[in-house]
C-alpha cells in the first residue's frame, strides 16, 4: 500500500527541491537592482504596502463574489440543456426548483442592497 | 437522431413523501428569508418567528407521519429510518424552543430577523440530512449545511465582541474538523471503493482490509472530524469559548441539536458502515469516551460562568453517549436515542433559565445571577434545579433512566468498565451541578441580613460595609478563586464584562464584580422582564424531564422502535 505512494513521494520531494533551489539560486546569483515597480506584486490590484488608515471598497468584492456565485450556478444548467430530451419532465421539474432557489437568493441580495454601488 | 441524443437517462426515483421534512424546511427557510425583507417591522419581528415555528412543526409532523416506514431515499443517499425520524423530530423540537428563546433576544435584531431564523432552519435541515445520511457524500453535505449556518448564528449578536469572537473561533476550528472529516471520507472511499454505507459494510465484512493502514487512518480521521462537532475531548477546546460568546439561544441550540446530529451520524457510520471492524475502532473510541468524561467533568468544576459550566458538562455527556456507540449493539443504539432525548430536554430547561436571568439581572450567565432564585422566582428555580439533578442522573428524572440504559448496554456487551466510568463521572459531576442548585436555593448571607433589616427594594445597609459578608459572597459566586488562576477563566471574565456593558445600557460599570453583586441585590426587582415564553420553555422542559423520568415507558417504546429498525445487528 505504501509502495503505491512512492511516485507521489518522489513528486513531492523533487517539486519542493527544485522550487527551493530556484529561490535560493536566484537570491545568490541574480543581480540586485532597486526599481519601484519590482516591489509591486502585479501591474494592477492593490498596492502591496498599505498604510494603517488605508481603505478599500468592499463593494468590489461583494459584486465579484456575487458574480462568481450566480455565474457558477448557471453553469449547472448546461448539462441539462444538452440532454434535455433524454431527461424529459424530470429535467423541467429540477430546473424549475433550481431556478426558484436562485431567484430567492437573487431577490434577497437585491432587496438587501448588495447590488447597489456604495 | 444519433445514439447519444436518443439515450434515455435513468432519472432517480424520488420519494417525495419521505423527503417531506427536508422539503418543508427548505421551503420554510426561503419563505422566512423573503418575509424578513418586508418593510413593516411588525412583520419582521412577529411573522418571521411564527413562520419559522410553523415550518419546524410541519417538518416534525411530516417526520412523525412516516414513523416505521424506514424508507431509502434518493438512490440510498438518505435513509429515513426510525433513528433519522426520531432525530428529525428532536431537531425540530429544539428548533421551536430556540425560536421561543430568541424572540426577545438582541441577536435577531442585530443580524436581521429573516436571516437569523432562516439560518436556524437551514441548520436544522443540515442536521436532518446528516442524521439520515447513508452515503459518504451525503455525510459531508449534511455536515457542512449544518455547520456553516451555525458559524454565522454564533456571530449574530453583532454589537457584542464576544459573539463575533465566538463565531470566528467556531469557524476556524470547525473548518479544521471539516477538513479532517473530508480527508477521512476520501481515505475510506480509497480503502473500500464505495461511498454507500451498505457497500462499505460489505467491503469491511469481507475482512481483507481489516488492519489496512489506509482504512485505519480513514477511521481515525473521520472520528476526529466528527469528534470536533460532538465536542469529544481532546477536540473539545472550542466548546467553552464558543458556547460562552454565542447568543444564549444559539448556544442552547448548538449544545443540544448539533450534538444529537453528530452522535446520530457517528452511530450510523460506525455501527452500520464499519461495524465489521469494531475490534479496531472500539478500543480507541472507548479511550476517547473516558478521556471525554474526565475532561468534561473536571473542567466544569472551576467555572463561574454557567454557560461555560454547561459547555464542559456537554463534553462530559458526549462521553457518556459515546458508550452507546462503542458497544455496537441494538441496545446501545436504543440507550443512545433515549439519552439524546433526555439530554435535549434537560439542557433546554437549563438554558431557558439562563436566558431569563441574563435579561433580568445584567450579570450575564455568571452563577451569581442565579443566587436567591429559589425565594424570588420559583418558576425559574424549579426548572434549573430539576435540570441540574437530571443531568447529574438523579432518580425520578430522565437523566437517571438514560444513564441506567447506557450502563445496561455497556455491561450487556462486555464493556462493564465503561459503565463504571459513567458512574464515576456522574458522581464527579455532582460537584458542579449541586453548586448551581445551592446557589439557587441557599440565601446569601447579605441578602438574609438585608431582608431582615430593610424594606424590599431599598439598598441593603450591610452590603459593602462588612468585609466578611463580601468574602462570603465572593466565594459563593465562585469567581474569585478561579479568576486569577487560569488564562481561560480570565478571558472569560473579560468577555463577560464586555457583554454586560454592551447589553445593559444602564449598568455601564467597569469596576467589576463587587459593584455587580450590589447591583444584583438592589436591581433585581427593578429589572423584571416580561418573558412568559422563556419561562414556559423552562417549565415545560423540566416537567417533561420529571414526567418521563417517572413514566419512561413511552420513550422506551420509541427507543425500541429506533433500535429495531436500525442497522443489521444479529
Amino acid at each position: 500500500m505504501i509502495r503505491s505512494y512512492l511516485p507521489a513521494l518522489v513528486f513531492v520531494v523533487l517539486g519542493s527541491g527544485v522550487g527551493i533551489a530556484f529561490a535560493v539560486l536566484n537570491g545568490l546569483l541574480g543581480r540586485k537592482r532597486a526599481v519601484a515597480a519590482k516591489s509591486d506584486p502585479y501591474e494592477c490590484g492593490l498596492p502591496s504596502d498599505v498604510q494603517n488608515g488605508f481603505r478599500f471598497g468592499i463593494s468590489f468584492y461583494l459584486i465579484a463574489m456575487l458574480f462568481i456565485l450566480f455565474d457558477i450556478e448557471v453553469l449547472f444548467l448546461y448539462p441539462v440543456a444538452i440532454q434535455l430530451e433524454a431527461f424529459g419532465v424530470f429535467a423541467l421539474v429540477e430546473t424549475i426548483i433550481f431556478v426558484v432557489l436562485l431567484m430567492v437568493a437573487f431577490v434577497y441580495v437585491w432587496r438587501r442592497g448588495a447590488l447597489e454601488w456604495k | 437522431m444519433n445514439a447519444i441524443l436518443a439515450a434515455t437517462v435513468k432519472t432517480p426515483d424520488i420519494d417525495w413523501g419521505a423527503l417531506g421534512p427536508l422539503i418543508a424546511l427548505t421551503v420554510g427557510a426561503c419563505v422566512v428569508l423573503m418575509t424578513g425583507l418586508l418593510r413593516s417591522p411588525a412583520a419582521r419581528t412577529n411573522l418571521v418567528p411564527a413562520l419559522a415555528t410553523l415550518t419546524l412543526i410541519v417538518a416534525g409532523a411530516l417526520a412523525i407521519g412516516q414513523w416505521d416506514s424506514n424508507a431509502d431515499v434518493l438512490e440510498e443517499a438518505l435513509r429515513m429510518d426510525n433513528l433519522a425520524l426520531a432525530m428529525t423530530v428532536l431537531f425540530c423540537f429544539a428548533g421551536v424552543l430556540t425560536v421561543a428563546l430568541s424572540l426577545r433576544d438582541l441577536a435577531p435584531r442585530d443580524a436581521g430577523h429573516g436571516e437569523y431564523y432562516a439560518l436556524l432552519l437551514v441548520a436544522v435541515m443540515g442536521m436532518v440530512v446528516l442524521a439520515s445520511a447513508q452515503n459518504l457524500v451525503t455525510v459531508f453535505l449534511g455536515f457542512e449545511v449544518l455547520s456553516i449556518p451555525l458559524y454565522v448564528l454564533c456571530a449574530t449578536h453583532l454589537s457584542s465582541e464576544g459573539s463575533l469572537e465566538s463565531g470566528l473561533k467556531y469557524l476556524i476550528i470547525g473548518s479544521v474538523g471539516s477538513a479532517c472529516l473530508l480527508y477521512g471520507l476520501a481515505l475510506l472511499y480509497g480503502a473500500t471503493g464505495a461511498t454507500d454505507f451498505d457497500a462499505i459494510a460489505q467491503a469491511v465484512g469481507g475482512g481483507e482490509i481489516r488492519g489496512d493502514v489506509l482504512f485505519l487512518s480513514a477511521l481515525a480521521l473521520i472520528l476526529t472530524g466528527l469528534a470536533f462537532k460532538a465536542s469529544v475531548a481532546p477536540f473539545h477546546q472550542w466548546t467553552p469559548d464558543v458556547y460562552e460568546g454565542a447568543p444564549t439561544p444559539v448556544t442552547a441550540f448548538m449544545a443540544v441539536a448539533t450534538k444529537a446530529a453528530a452522535l446520530a451520524i457517528i452511530v450510523r457510520l460506525f455501527d452500520v458502515a464499519v461495524v465489521g471492524a469494531v475490534d479496531d475502532w472500539a478500543p480507541a473510541m472507548a479511550a476517547l469516551a473516558v478521556i471525554t468524561m474526565l475532561v468534561g467533568n473536571v473542567g466544569a468544576i472551576g467555572q463561574s460562568s454557567v454557560k461555560r459550566m454547561l459547555a464542559y458538562s456537554s463534553v462530559a455527556q458526549a462521553g457518556y453517549m459515546l458508550v452507546g456507540v462503542i458497544v455496537s449493539t441494538r441496545l446501545g443504539v436504543q440507550a443512545l436515542t433515549f439519552y439524546l432525548v433526555a439530554y435535549v430536554l434537560m439542557n433546554m430547561a437549563a438554558f431557558a433559565v439562563i436566558v431569563a436571568r441574563e435579561r433580568e439581572t445584567g450579570l450575564g450567565d455568571d452563577i451569581s445571577a442565579l443566587r436567591g432564585l429559589g425565594a424570588e422566582r420559583p418558576t425559574l428555580a424549579w426548572p434549573i434545579t430539576i435540570a441540574m439533578l437530571a443531568l447529574a442522573g438523579f432518580p425520578a428524572t430522565m437523566g437517571f433512566w438514560g444513564k441506567i440504559y447506557l450502563i445496561d448496554a455497556a455491561v450487556d456487551n462486555g464493556w462493564a468498565w465503561l459503565g463504571v466510568a459513567i458512574v464515576l463521572g456522574s458522581s464527579l459531576s455532582l460537584v458542579y451541578y449541586l453548586r448551581v442548585v445551592a446557589a439557587v436555593w441557599m440565601p446569601s448571607l447579605e441578602s438574609s441580613v438585608a431582608v431582615a433589616a430593610r424594606p424590599a427594594g431599598a439598598r441593603p445597609i450591610m452590603a459593602g460595609a462588612s468585609p466578611e459578608a463580601d468574602d462570603v459572597a465572593d466565594t459563593r459566586a465562585g469567581a474569585v478563586p478561579a479568576g486569577g488562576d487560569t488564562p481561560t477563566a480570565s478571558t472569560a471574565r473579560g468577555t463577560h464584562e464586555e457583554r454586560t456593558d454592551a447589553d445593559i445600557g444602564d449598568g455601564r460599570d467597569p469596576s467589576g464584580r463587587d459593584r455587580a453583586a450590589d447591583r444584583d441585590h438592589v436591581g433585581r426587582d427593578h429589572r423584571h422582564v416580561h418573558q412568559p415564553e422563556v419561562v414556559l420553555v423552562a417549565v415545560a422542559c423540566a416537567a417533561a424531564v420529571l414526567l418521563l423520568g417517572v413514566f419512561p415507558d413511552p420513550l422506551f417504546d420509541v427507543a425500541r422502535d429506533v433500535g429495531e429498525a436500525f442497522g443489521n445487528f444479529d
